[in-house]
């Protein structure tokens, strides 16, 4: 018996040290790939593009197409996809950084996409694979909590913000049909988000910003002209993805008075363990998702981040926490994936400058404050003539206080949407 | 924060009667009293006072997504709790009646007995609605 065991003993080990060896291999192969990767990770569209400004008068076709075109052709990372696929089962988790979509439209009508029918509505957000959980409206506007973010329907313009693995971008042919039948046009659209935790669990279109830009380019309408994609870069690995495509150039839009608005958006990783477990329900607590939101709102008192503001919470089984926020015509909005490893927190508004300013900041502080996240991005969208230099650092003030200095600031100009802004923020190393 | 509601546009509950009239539709299509005036409005209030049953009002307006998406639910319980009164009223109809009850968003639910609120749910959640309805109703079955 003894000898038989000693025979097999050599080959066992062969066997182990080939396996060893294949394992060692396939590491190298995917830090390479990595490695490939960032190098083809697609510049800034910006400097490909010839600038609007020039072309104002009789703005060229777009010319976005073919360079989109060249950054989607195979890239080394789909080589090494095997090699993916086993790491990426290892290290997965919900998906909390939100695809954003908004929509602006013109029409005849006081009500125009608060017409459209809930079976119309419905089918949209079937092809986005999300569904209302609740909804209330206003004078003003619509909002809906969905299964993945949140929904807001304006006369004029609609904001769609979806998480998890949702496939926000192909809501834009169903909206397209249905909103014609209502005899909308659609003006312009901005499609924006952060860089995913988990990029490799994105079905397509979302398996890359060049997937992403191109399925716009092929179903938006050609009376957008004015078009730009571009990527903002911070000091981490993360970045601002921003795809915008206009009618109207920025003199059209400010002469129109069409541009009093701004918008923000935080996205926040690494949040404080012991805040983010406030979204967690109760073992036990079979109340529903309403009850549980309310309670969750008044524990973390994000009533009180905008006190003008009506807040609608719900809570997820087993975690996790949305909220709409209505005041006036301003929608916020704040959504939670607690969990430790992959924890994210997003809060978004808008707002008027004029007075509004301090108010927003206080805003972003307080909503900031909620989480006491280990990294923070804020970026802003707002008009073209707007001091962006003097928004920047008025951001860099405002979270001072909480710990968190600026570790990198990128702006970009996008014709017809305006300006974003982009920085990134860490606690300040005492 | 009261919100101020504009003029509505088309009236949802006339398309309702208008369906009724069909022998084929489903029975439930309006067993839902849409109030459209003040008048109205004092009349049954005064009735609901005078009864011991539960009443649902469903503060709505028809320039609202949520609310109409919300609508077949509500119709489809009141069809199914025939012991409760289900009453809508038009927020941009009766404005006043909507502040009174400290409604700011739509649609809004209260649920009164004895001329009391003895529940609210602000939102489009069915389930919600239809937890907190049972909740009062084997509530009602104790005493």
């Amino acid at each position: 018996m003894s000898s038989s065991r000693e025979d097999l003993l050599l080959p066992l080990l062969l066997l182990l040290f080939l396996l060893l060896l294949l394992h060692l291999a396939s590491l190298c192969l995917q830090s390479l790939s990595l490695v490939a990767s960032h190098a083809c990770h697609p510049p800034p569209f910006s400097h490909l593009i010839p600038s609007a400004h020039q072309n104002s008068i009789n703005p060229p076709p777009s010319p976005l197409s073919s360079h989109v075109h060249a950054l989607v052709s195979p890239t080394p990372s789909t080589l090494f996809r095997c090699f993916y696929h086993r790491r990426g089962m290892a290290v997965s988790g919900f998906e909390g950084f939100e695809k954003r979509l908004e929509l602006h439209f013109s029409g005849h009508d006081s009500l125009g996409l608060r017409r459209l029918r809930c079976d119309a509505l419905a089918q949209v957000l079937d092809a986005v694979q999300c569904t209302v959980v609740s909804a209330v409206g206003n004078r003003y506007f619509d909002a809906y909590i969905l299964s993945e973010s949140s929904l807001f329907v304006y006369p004029y313009k609609m904001v769609l913000k979806t998480c998890g693995t949702t496939q926000l971008l192909r809501s834009v042919p169903c909206l397209l049909r249905h909103t014609a039948e209502l005899g909308l046009r659609l003006r312009a659209c901005r499609y924006s988000r952060g860089s995913f935790i988990f990029p490799r669990a994105q079905p397509f279109p979302h398996t890359s910003f060049a997937e992403e830009a191109l399925y716009l380019e092929e179903r938006l309408p050609p009376s957008l002209a004015f078009r730009k994609a571009c990527v903002l870069p911070s000091s981490s690995s993360h970045s601002w993805h921003v795809y915008s495509a206009s009618a109207a150039d920025d003199d059209d839009r400010l002469a129109a008075g069409s541009w009093s608005t701004f918008t923000v958006e935080v996205c926040m990783t690494e949040l404080d363990r012991s805040l983010a477990r406030r979204f967690f329900r109760k073992k036990g607590d079979e109340r529903s998702g309403d009850a549980v939101g309310a309670d969750m709102t008044d524990l973390t008192e994000i009533g009180s981040i905008n006190p003008r503001t009506l807040v609608c919470g719900f809570a997820f089984d087993p975690c996790g926490y949305s909220m709409n926020g209505l005041d006036r015509d301003s929608y916020s909005t704040i959504h939670v994936t607690p969990e430790e490893g992959h924890s994210y927190a997003s809060f978004e508004c808008t707002g008027r400058w004029a007075g509004g300013r301090a108010e927003v900041l206080d805003s972003l502080r307080k909503a900031i404050g909620v989480f006491r996240p280990g990294a923070v991005s804020v970026s802003f969208c707002m008009a073209p003539n707007v001091d962006e230099n003097q928004v920047r650092s008025a951001v860099g003030d405002a979270l001072e206080p909480l710990g968190l200095s600026c570790r990198s600031q990128a702006v970009e100009e996008f014709p017809g949407a305006g300006i974003v802004t982009y920085q990134t923020f860490t606690p300040r190393r005492e | 924060q009261i919100a101020q509601f504009g003029c509505c546009g088309k009236n949802t509950s006339l398309k309702l009667r208008g369906r009724m009239g069909n022998l084929f539709s489903r029975t439930s299509s309006s067993l839902v009293i849409t109030i459209h005036s003040k008048g109205k409005w004092n009349q049954h209030w005064q009735s609901h006072l005078a009864s011991n049953k539960l009443m649902v009002i469903d503060f709505s307006s028809s320039n609202c997504g949520p609310c109409r998406f919300i609508e077949p639910e509500i119709n489809a319980m009141a069809a199914r709790y025939t012991e409760i009164e289900f009453v809508k009223i038009d927020v941009d109809k009766l404005m006043e009646v909507a502040e009174k009850w400290d409604v700011e968003v739509v649609p809004t639910f209260v649920l009164v007995k004895r001329g009391k609120e003895v529940g609210r749910v602000v939102g489009a959640d069915k389930k919600e609605l239809e937890e907190t309805i049972q909740q009062q109703l084997q509530h009602q079955q104790r005493y």
